[in-house]
This record gives C-alpha cells, sequence and structure tokens, in this order.
C-alpha cells in the first residue's frame, strides 16, 4: 500500500574521524553540497581570508565558535569531486580529547549540517563513484557479508522488546492509515470514517510513547559511548594516582611535581556493564606556564560536557583557596566529594559546604574505590530506565524517533487546523516511514545505511 | 495493394483500443483498428458508469494529454457526481453514470469522423514479425495488412471463457465472439501468458424493482467536467437508488457454496480483491450482515437496471433467488445473468514504460489485456500505447510520465516495475504525491506534454495557456501584502485573529475558515475569474506548506528517475548484484535507477552497485 523510492538523500554529514579517546588532534569531517555554508557560520580563518574564498587543500588557522567555547585550529577544503568522497569535504583539526570534539561536532549540526551515519563517508565514497568497480565490489562483499552476519546477530533488531514496542507503534499506525485510505478509496462503501478525535487520540498516544522511548536515549547513550567522569582538583592532591586506582592499572605519570599532568588524559573502564569515560585533567590553579594554562581552560570547558565529577581533595590537609574555587566551579553539578589520602591523618574541615556524595579513599592503598565507583554508577544510571529494557542506543534511532516525533506535530497541527483526513495521512505516512528506518518496515533509504552501519564512522 | 498499408495497426476496439487508435491517428499516422464486432467499439461491459475515486484522476489525465475518454463521458453523462466531496481536494473524484448505448455511439462516431483513421470488422490471428521488428497483422479472414507498429488492446477476449454455475461458454462479454487464436501468436513471440478472472453483476427490469421502499442518489450541478474542453456541463437526468442485501441473501449464498464456480474450483483465473463477487464478500466478512448494492439505469433508452455490488457466476437459479432476497426487489425480473469471464492476458513486467514488449520493437500492449481492471485504466494505458507507437514511428523520444507527474504514471510504472497478480485496480493510495497529482491540475500537469508530441490540438494548448496564465495572474495579485485594515474585516466577521502587520490573500486562505467564497465576499472584484481558476489557486494558497514538502521529496528522488540505465546491460554479469537482483533487473530491464530502486527484491545496496556500474560505463 505505501511506497517509497529508496533514494539517495545527500544531506550534508559530519562527524568526528578519529577514533574516540586520547589522542594529540581529532579530527572533524564535513562533507556534502552544504559543507562551505555550515563550516562558514561556525569558523573564522585568520587574516582577511573570507571562508567562500578558501583555496582547496591548503591549510588554514582559525577560530572555531562552539557553543561553549572558541577553539583554535586548523582547517582544509577539498572541493568536489577531488576529495574523498566525491562531494565538497571541510575537514577540522582540533586539540585532541572527546570535549572538543563532541563540541565543534555538535556545532556543525546545529548549524545545519546530519550527523554522518557509521560507513557514510564510504558509502558517499561509493555512490559518487570515487571508488573503481574492483574495490566497488570489494566493498560490496564485505558489505554483504557484514550485513548477513548483522542479520544473525539481531543487529537490526536491537534489543526484542525496543523492537516490539516499535513495530507495534508502526502497526497501530498502519491500521490507522488502513482505515483512512480505505474511506477515501470506498467512498461509497458503507465503512466508517474516523472521526478526528480518533486519529487525534492515536496520534497523542504513538507521540507519549516515542518520547518516552527519546528519553531514554540519555542513559541508552551513555551506556553505548560511556558516560563522562571528570576528575578535578588543584594540583598533587592525588588525582592521576585516583586514576589509576579506578582502572586499576597505572596510565597516568605520577610525580610529586605540581603540575605534571598538562594535558587531559581519557581512559575508560567498565563497571556493571556500563562504560565510563575518565578524565584527568591538569590540575586547577592559577598558573604562569602557557601550556599548563591551556590545559586549565580545557578542565573548565570539560566540566560543562561531564556527566559526574569528582572533586579531589586531600583530607590531610585544610581547604585552601583553590580547594574552594573548584567547589565553586562544581556547584550545580552531579559532584562526588573524593576525600583523598584517608591514610593519614584528617584536616580537612567541610563546614559550610553541603555535598551529598564524600567518600574517604586512599589511592595510594586503594581502599574506599569500590564504594566510589558504586556511587558513580548510582549517580549516573536510571534504574528506572535501565531495568524497562527499552533503550535507545543508536543515534540514527534517535534521529528516527525524533523525525516521527515531528511528524506528528504535523500531523496534529495539520488536524487542528481542520484539514481533512486524507491530507493528514500525508503526515502520518511519514511518521511511518520515521519508523520503519528503525524496523526495516518500510522501502526506504534508511536501509542502505544499516548495511553500511558496519563501517565505522568516519571511513 | 495500398489498402494493406498501414503505419499502425490497433487490435480491438474497447477503451484502450480507442484511445491508442485516436492517439495514433491525431499524431499523423495511417491507422488500422481491427474489431470483432464494430457493435462493440467503446462497449462498457460492466457498470454504466466512467471514473470514481483515482478513476476520475485518470480520466481527467487522459483528457489534459489529448485523448477522448473524457470528452465521450460528458457527451453521455446522465447523472454525475463528485465522490469524496467532503474531504480534501486531492481526492475528490467525478464519477458518472453514462448511458452505455450512447457512449458507444458517439464514440464510434468520432473515431468514424477521424482523419487517417480507417476501422475493419476482423479477427487479427497473427502478428508478423521479422528481425525482432513488428511489420504486420494477419486476419482469421485472411487479409494482411503490413505496418510499422501494432498495439494490442484485446481486453478480456483472449479466449475468454463466460461462466454462470456450471453453465460455460467460449464467448466475450454479453455473448460477443472471443479472440481465440492470438493468443497462439502472443505465445510464439515469447510473450508470458497467464489467466485472469473478472465478472459483472445482474440486470434487472426497472419497471420490477420497488423503489417506493428505497433510499434515491441524485446527482450533483456545478461540478468539474471530465474535459477541459466541455463548454456546457451535462445534466442529472436520472437517479440511481440505494438497496442492501439481507440476512436472507447471507444463507443463501453460504448454503450454496459448492455451487460456486470461485469455491467449488470451477474458476482457475486470479480475480480481483478490488470488486469481489459477493460470494467472496459473504465468505470473507462474514460478520458483515448486509451488504451495500446500488441501482443504477443503463441508458437513457432501455429499462435494464444494473445492481452495483452483486457480481456472481452462481448457477442462474440461484441467482434468482438472490437477486429477490435483496431490499425493493423482491418481485424483480432479471434481464441478463450476473456472469465470470476468464481471460488470457499477458506478464506486464514484459513491456517497457512505454508499454513496448521488450522483445518486439513497434509492439505495444493497452489495457486489460495487461492484467488491469477497468474502463480508465485501459484507456490510460491505450493514449500512452498510441503516443509512444507514434514517436517509435517517427524516430522521436518516447513519452513517460512520471509517479509524480500523473496516475497514469504511478499505473504504468507499477504494472511494469511491480507486475500484478490479479487484475489491477487505480487507487489514490496508490500515488505517493497524492497532492500533486489531482484532477483540477490535470491541464497544468500534462497538456503541455500532449501538445509537446502533437497530440493536444492548438484549440485545446490555447485554452491551457490562457487558464495558465490567469492563474499567475491571480496568484500574484494573492501574493500582493495587504495592510491590515483591507483583510481584517473578512478575518475577524469569520472567526479569526485579525492580522497585526501586513499580510496577503494567499496567507489568508490558510486559515481554517476561510475559502475562497469569504474572499470573493470582500474582494469582489475577482468575481471575474473563472471558478477553475480561482479554484486552483485557492488549493494552491491552501496546502502551499504540504505541497512544498513533497515537492522537496520529488526533488529527492528525481536524480535517481533521470539516471538512465541502457537496456544492453548484462545484469547476470554484474558482481556484487545479489543473485535475486540480478534476476529481477534482467527480467525487468529498467530504464532509470528510479525505476530499479522500485523493483522489490533490489535492495539499496543492489542500487549502489549499479550506480556505481553506470559511473563506470559511461567513463
Amino acid at each position: 500500500m505505501f511506497y517509497r523510492v529508496k533514494y539517495i538523500v545527500m544531506e550534508t554529514i559530519a562527524a568526528i574521524s578519529t577514533p574516540q579517546g586520547v589522542g594529540g588532534i581529532s579530527v572533524i569531517r564535513l562533507s556534502g553540497k552544504e559543507a562551505k555554508k555550515v563550516a562558514s557560520k561556525v569558523f573564522s580563518c585568520y587574516g582577511d581570508v573570507s571562508f567562500k574564498d578558501i583555496e582547496p587543500r591548503k591549510m588554514y588557522l582559525g577560530t572555531f565558535k562552539a557553543e561553549n567555547f572558541t577553539e583554535k585550529c586548523m582547517t582544509v577544503y577539498f572541493k568536489a569531486p577531488n576529495s574523498y568522497t566525491g562531494e565538497d569535504v571541510i575537514e577540522f583539526q582540533c586539540h585532541g580529547g572527546t570535549v572538543i570534539a563532541n563540541g565543534i561536532l555538535t556545532a556543525l549540526i546545529n548549524n545545519g549540517a546530519t550527523l554522518a551515519g557509521p560507513g557514510e563517508f564510504t558509502k558517499r565514497a561509493f555512490i559518487n563513484g570515487k571508488l573503481s568497480l574492483d574495490e566497488a565490489e570489494g566493498v560490496m562483499d564485505m558489505i554483504n557479508a557484514e550485513s548477513e552476519s548483522e542479520v544473525r546477530a539481531g543487529y537490526n533488531l536491537l534489543n526484542g522488546s525496543l523492537s516490539k514496542e516499535i513495530l507495534e507503534l508502526q502497526n497501530n499506525l498502519t491500521k490507522m492509515l488502513a482505515k483512512i485510505e480505505v474511506v477515501l478509496d470506498y467512498p461509497e462503501n458503507d465503512y466508517e470514517d474516523q472521526t478526528c478525535d480518533e486519529v487525534e487520540k492515536v496520534l497523542l498516544e504513538s507521540k507519549q510513547k516515542i518520547e518516552n522511548l527519546i528519553k531514554t536515549s540519555d542513559t541508552g547513550m551513555l551506556i553505548k559511548n560511556g558516560s563522562k567522569v571528570l576528575i578535578l582538583g588543584k594540583p598533587n592532591v592525588g588525582k592521576s594516582s585516583l586514576l589509576n586506582a579506578i582502572l586499576n592499572y597505572d596510565r597516568a605519570i605520577v610525580t610529586n611535581i605540581k603540575g605534571t599532568t598538562r594535558d587531559i588524559l581519557e581512559e575508560s573502564y567498565v563497571y556493571n556493564g556500563v562504560k565510563f569515560v575518565l578524565t584527568d585533567t591538569a590540575g586547577v590553579h592559577e598558573s604562569s606556564d602557557i601550556v599548563e594554562k591551556i590545559g586549565i581552560d580545557r578542565a573548565k570547558q570539560a566540566i560543562n560536557y561531564a556527566d559526574v565529577i569528582l572533586v579531589v581533595l586531600d583530607s590531610s590537609e585544610k581547604l585552601e583557596q583553590e580547594d574552594k574555587q573548584i567547589l565553586e566551579l562544581v556547584k550545580n553539578k552531579k559532584t562526588i566529594l573524593v576525600l583523598n589520602k584517608s591514610d593519614k591523618q584528617n584536616k580537612l574541615d567541610l563546614s559550610g559546604y553541603n555535598f551529598e556524595y564524600k567518600f574517604n579513599v586512599s589511592a595510594l592503598n586503594k581502599t574506599g574505590i569500590e564504594n566510589l565507583k558504586q556511587s558513580i554508577y548510582d549517580l549516573v544510571i536510571d534504574k528506572n530506565i535501565i531495568s524497562s529494557n527499552l533503550l535507545i542506543t543508536s543515534k540514527r534511532h534517535l534521529q528516527a524517533l525524533k523525525k516521527a516525533v515531528s511528524c506528528i506535530n504535523d500531523a496534529l497541527n495539520s488536524l487542528k487546523i481542520g484539514n481533512t483526513l486524507d491530507v493528514v495521512s500525508i503526515d502520518i505516512k511519514n511518521v511511518w516511514f520515521a519508523l520503519g528506518e528503525i524496523t526495516g518496515n518500510s522501502n526506504n533509504e534508511s536501509i542502505i545505511t544499516e548495511i553500511f552501519s558496519s563501517f565505522c564512522v568516519g571511513k | 495493394m495500398k489498402d494493406n498499408f498501414y503505419d499502425a495497426v490497433v487490435i480491438g476496439s474497447g477503451h484502450a483500443g480507442c484511445e491508442a487508435a485516436l492517439a495514433l491517428a491525431r499524431m499523423n499516422n495511417k491507422t488500422l483498428l481491427l474489431t470483432l464486432n464494430l457493435d462493440s467499439i467503446a462497449f462498457l461491459a460492466c457498470n454504466p458508469s466512467i471514473g470514481g475515486t483515482a478513476k476520475g484522476h485518470l480520466v481527467c489525465e487522459i483528457d489534459a494529454l489529448g485523448g477522448q475518454m473524457g470528452i465521450n463521458a460528458d457527451r453521455t453523462t446522465i447523472q454525475r457526481r463528485m465522490l469524496n466531496s467532503s474531504k480534501g481536494p486531492a481526492v475528490w473524484s467525478l464519477r458518472a453514470q453514462a448511458d452505455k448505448i450512447m457512449y458507444h455511439t458517439t464514440m464510434k462516431e468520432t473515431l468514424e469522423q477521424t482523419k487517417n483513421l480507417f476501422i475493419r470488422q476482423a479477427e487479427a490471428s497473427k502478428i508478423l514479425t521479422k528481425n525482432n521488428k513488428v511489420i504486420g497483422v494477419k486476419t482469421s479472414q485472411g487479409d494482411t495488412f503490413n505496418c510499422g507498429a501494432v498495439v494490442v488492446c484485446t481486453g478480456v477476449y483472449l479466449k475468454s471463457k463466460v461462466i454462470v454455475g456450471k453453465y460455460t461458454a467460449n464467448t466475450g462479454p454479453n455473448g460477443f465472439a472471443p479472440a481465440n487464436k492470438l493468443t497462439k501468436s502472443l505465445l510464439d513471440l515469447g510473450l508470458n501468458i497467464r489467466r485472469f478472472k473478472t465478472g459483472t453483476p445482474v440486470r434487472v427490469h426497472s419497471d420490477s424493482i420497488n423503489y417506493n421502499i428505497l433510499e434515491e442518489q441524485y446527482g450533483e450541478d456545478n461540478i468539474q467536467t471530465f474535459s477541459f474542453m466541455t463548454k456546457t456541463p451535462p445534466k442529472n437526468v436520472i437517479k440511481c437508488y440505494l438497496t442492501y442485501t439481507t440476512e436472507q441473501t447471507k444463507n443463501l449464498i453460504l448454503d450454496n457454496l459448492d455451487k460456486a464456480p470461485m469455491y467449488n474450483g470451477a474458476i482457475k483465473g486470479e480475480g480481483p480483491r478490488y470488486c469481489p463477487s459477493i460470494e467472496s464478500k459473504v465468505v470473507r466478512f462474514s460478520d458483515k450482515e448486509r451488504h451495500q448494492l446500488f441501482l443504477e439505469p443503463e441508458a437513457l433508452s432501455t429499462k435494464e437496471i444494473y445492481v452495483q455490488g452483486l457480481s456472481t457466476s452462481m448457477p442462474t437459479n440461484i441467482q434468482k433467488q438472490m437477486v429477490r432476497s435483496v431490499i425493493g426487489l423482491e418481485n424483480a425480473q432479471i434481464m441478463r445473468d450476473a456472469y465470470a469471464i476468464e481471460y488470457d492476458c499477458i506478464d506486464s513486467l514484459d513491456l517497457y514504460p512505454t508499454l513496448q514488449y521488450k522483445n518486439i520493437s513497434g509492439l505495444y500492449f493497452a489495457g486489460q489485456v495487461n492484467g488491469t481492471s477497468g474502463y480508465e485504466e485501459a484507456a490510460a494505458q491505450g493514449i500512452m500505447a498510441g503516443i509512444n507507437a507514434s514517436q517509435f514511428l517517427k524516430g522521436k523520444e518516447p513519452l513517460v510520465l512520471k509517479r509524480n507527474e500523473a496516475y497514469i504514471g504511478v499505473l504504468i510504472d507499477d504494472l511494469v516495475t511491480k507486475g500484478t497478480n490479479e487484475p489491477y485496480r487505480m487507487m489514490t493510495s496508490r500515488a505517493e504525491y497524492r497532492l500533486q497529482l489531482r484532477q483540477d491540475n490535470a491541464d497544468l500537469r500534462l497538456t503541455q506534454k500532449g501538445y509537446d508530441v502533437g497530440l493536444v490540438t492548438k484549440q485545446r494548448y490555447n485554452k491551457y495557456l490562457q487558464r495558465v496564465n490567469k492563474i499567475k495572474q491571480l496568484k500574484t495579485e494573492f501574493d500582493k501584502i495587504r495592510p491590515p485594515k483591507e483583510v481584517n474585516e473578512m478575518l475577524s466577521e469569520n472567526g479569526e485573529v485579525e492580522a497585526k502587520v501586513g499580510i496577503s490573500i494567499s496567507d489568508c486562505l490558510k486559515r481554517a475558515n476561510i475559502t475562497i467564497k469569504e474572499v470573493l465576499n470582500y474582494f469582489p472584484e475577482f468575481k471575474n475569474y473563472p471558478t477553475s481558476v480561482l479554484t486552483q489557486v485557492e488549493i494552491e494558497c491552501k496546502y502551499e506548506g504540504y505541497l512544498k514538502r513533497q515537492d522537496v521529496q520529488i526533488e529527492q528522488a528525481r536524480k535517481q528517475e533521470t539516471t538512465l540505465l541502457p537496456t544492453n546491460i548484462n545484469y547476470l554479469k554484474i558482481k556484487g548484484l545479489s543473485l535475486e537482483a540480478q534476476q529481477k533487473l534482467d527480467q525487468i530491464k529498467p530504464l532509470s535507477l528510479g525505476q530499479a530502486s522500485r523493483i522489490s527484491g533490489v535492495s539499496p545496496a543492489d542500487i549502489a552497485v549499479l550506480t556505481v556500474y553506470i559511473k563506470t560505463i559511461n567513463k
């Protein structure tokens, strides 16, 4: 009954092309017809260079304006078809670490780019004929093999209950659409027309259910991508020791020289099946050392992106001005005070501060660490959501659900201004298609994305 | 000898054949129309009506291209109604009761008066080809007509068999002679032949109906006509009646199912889900206590009444009891039995979107022989086959309508891309760009195309250009931003919030309570625009948001629709295509990447492979 062309929509896409985690630099790639337009909104080149006039294949230094920070970074432009994807491509090279790269990606998306699906750059290279037939066939073999194994592994089916939930939503709409359409195609038969109220009711119910699913995406994403735990503290309170204790191996270089950690360190661990990304920062204090100064600015930015902040205090010493500054910075965030050096005598006085979560640990002796980990878990993970087993963990699924809600809103609005059901059904079909992108129960472009999803983002 | 040389031969004079022959002749091709019986030209073998949902759209489109069905229907209408008028304009559908006798004679007259068109009663028995090209048609009577193109429009006449209970007869509809020889010729040419089934209900004598207890159905005036050329709309001169089956009807059918050829295995052909026999309705929807029936006069000059909804192939004695169990038909006299009819048809997947058979150039197929159902579907294919046969004869580009351009485009694309396993009926829900494809704008969508191929007359084209200009003019007026004081009276008096800043009439029309009627009340200066122009602009304004969104979708699909695929690609040799895709593509030989993408079993990955392949061979 429904029918949609499997066309290839060439929106401008963006993604972080370097692996998540530690690295000297991160590369964010933007590809598509609108690449220059999107980039020009957020990046200004140094000197008198307008973004419109930048030459291909030449590095430019400039300022990237993200929502919460500005970043000095490099950009390079590849003009279509002389690029990896065969489209206009712009790459940004910024400082390493996920915080900045994510911030830049978010800014690009807010300015008109769409998040690239897994393997989408390769897919485009392929579609635009950038790969030879031989290469293309090689790619296809790989895709076919991958997709088969994915199907076997139930990759597309998410977890069973979620898939069931979305299929049910789609089926409800199918039934409603069928009822609308049959009246239109057979007006002379005595089929009962649905009232606008009935349609509105189904739409509102569906919307509620989809919005509830969307709400799980925060937790879902945290579980899939890892929640960000930021370690903050003045120099030499034992932040790196704590990181090593939590990770249970020596990642950070620990010395008793203040300011040993000058860049941000990121490492991840798994607790109760959930991934946590632990970030160690340079000590927050006024520094004249320009290199360390940059590190401190990073830390301040990092606070904005952290899911949980561990403020490390030295319990063997009294609160200092720098400690107080830090406590001021984090007062509105989910924070755990980690009172380190519990092996020494306690001289810390926290009267006047009201932090709910406090733990005495000794990073050196690795005591109190388990309790701390449990507490981080409790603070981040919504137990109700995780036990319901209905979790959105894919950005693509999230996008599809958001599209569905937006189409439901179109439909509701259309009903409100008095449009007839034959017209409203156009919006309802779009909702149906949006859900079909998740269930695979539609004929369109999403399937190509599914097939290519075995490719890593960015290549 | 010259008598036997034609540019084109059309086989069959039903609704497809008439349009194909007229299109060919009007495009200056010497055309021969072969028919088994001159008295069966444009015969309305089933219901005496033209149009209906999606079918009305097809008729308007045929008309916009320069076809005859709309004009002929307007000339012979005895009652008409706009279905779905309480819904949005996209699904408004004109349905007319046509006088079946006048419909036939009027069409026959048109054919007879058409220059370049020769009509001949004879049975085509063989299509002659040489080097995979059409060269002529042989008749059972012994004639051979030489030609460069053939359009096969044999409807339900190929080896047709009429079934009434245990009684069967090898005849066409209404006792007309069947065409028993052509199937073999088609098989010899490599076509896949299938067997489909359809049917028609009983006709009863008007004087035997108790109309007093039945609900009357009146026609409507002041509604659009089928043809953009019709100056005087037809009048409503008859009434139809609504009635219902009873519990007795239901029991009668259930008790006698073993006698129904549909259920006892006597009928093997695939019947349509879209217009089922009463026995299938009763069996499939067993919880339904009654079924609706319409009583429709067949013509002004006869007392025969068509009982719409009572199709059956039950034995005649059961039919009589069934009819008499219907409210108002207690004493009805059957004049003609209902019957089922089985016939040979081809697999439409053997055709290109031009409706040409893939293996023989110059050989076209249109109408029910392609596995469709309905006069309008047949005529729509007929006109397209006629146009494309003419383009072929002249060495010009074929005309293939896209899915976003016409219901005709949807119909033919479905047929040649997806195929059909039952008689295919057009439905509004088959069109993905429904809001664009309306009856009222059929001329705006298609008349230019019809003119470009030389089918639309100068007269019609000028009329179209005038309308286009008027619409543009009015839209410009409506789009002008006006100070709030000019429109606020209209807004507030109709319960809409007043405008605070300048606003156009177009924007006012987007409000729920403002229609063109209100606009004319407050802006009488626009009253001199024709209603069709006013309605057109009103619809464009009211649905602007939707139309724009659909335009975006159409644009997104356009790239694939315009990426052409050569027909000589050896799909079986393209590595990377799935086996199913290789086979389907090899069978269907799509003309564009868009068409390929709609074939079931061809995945987006296959489309990606094809995209790359096309780029490689074009290098």
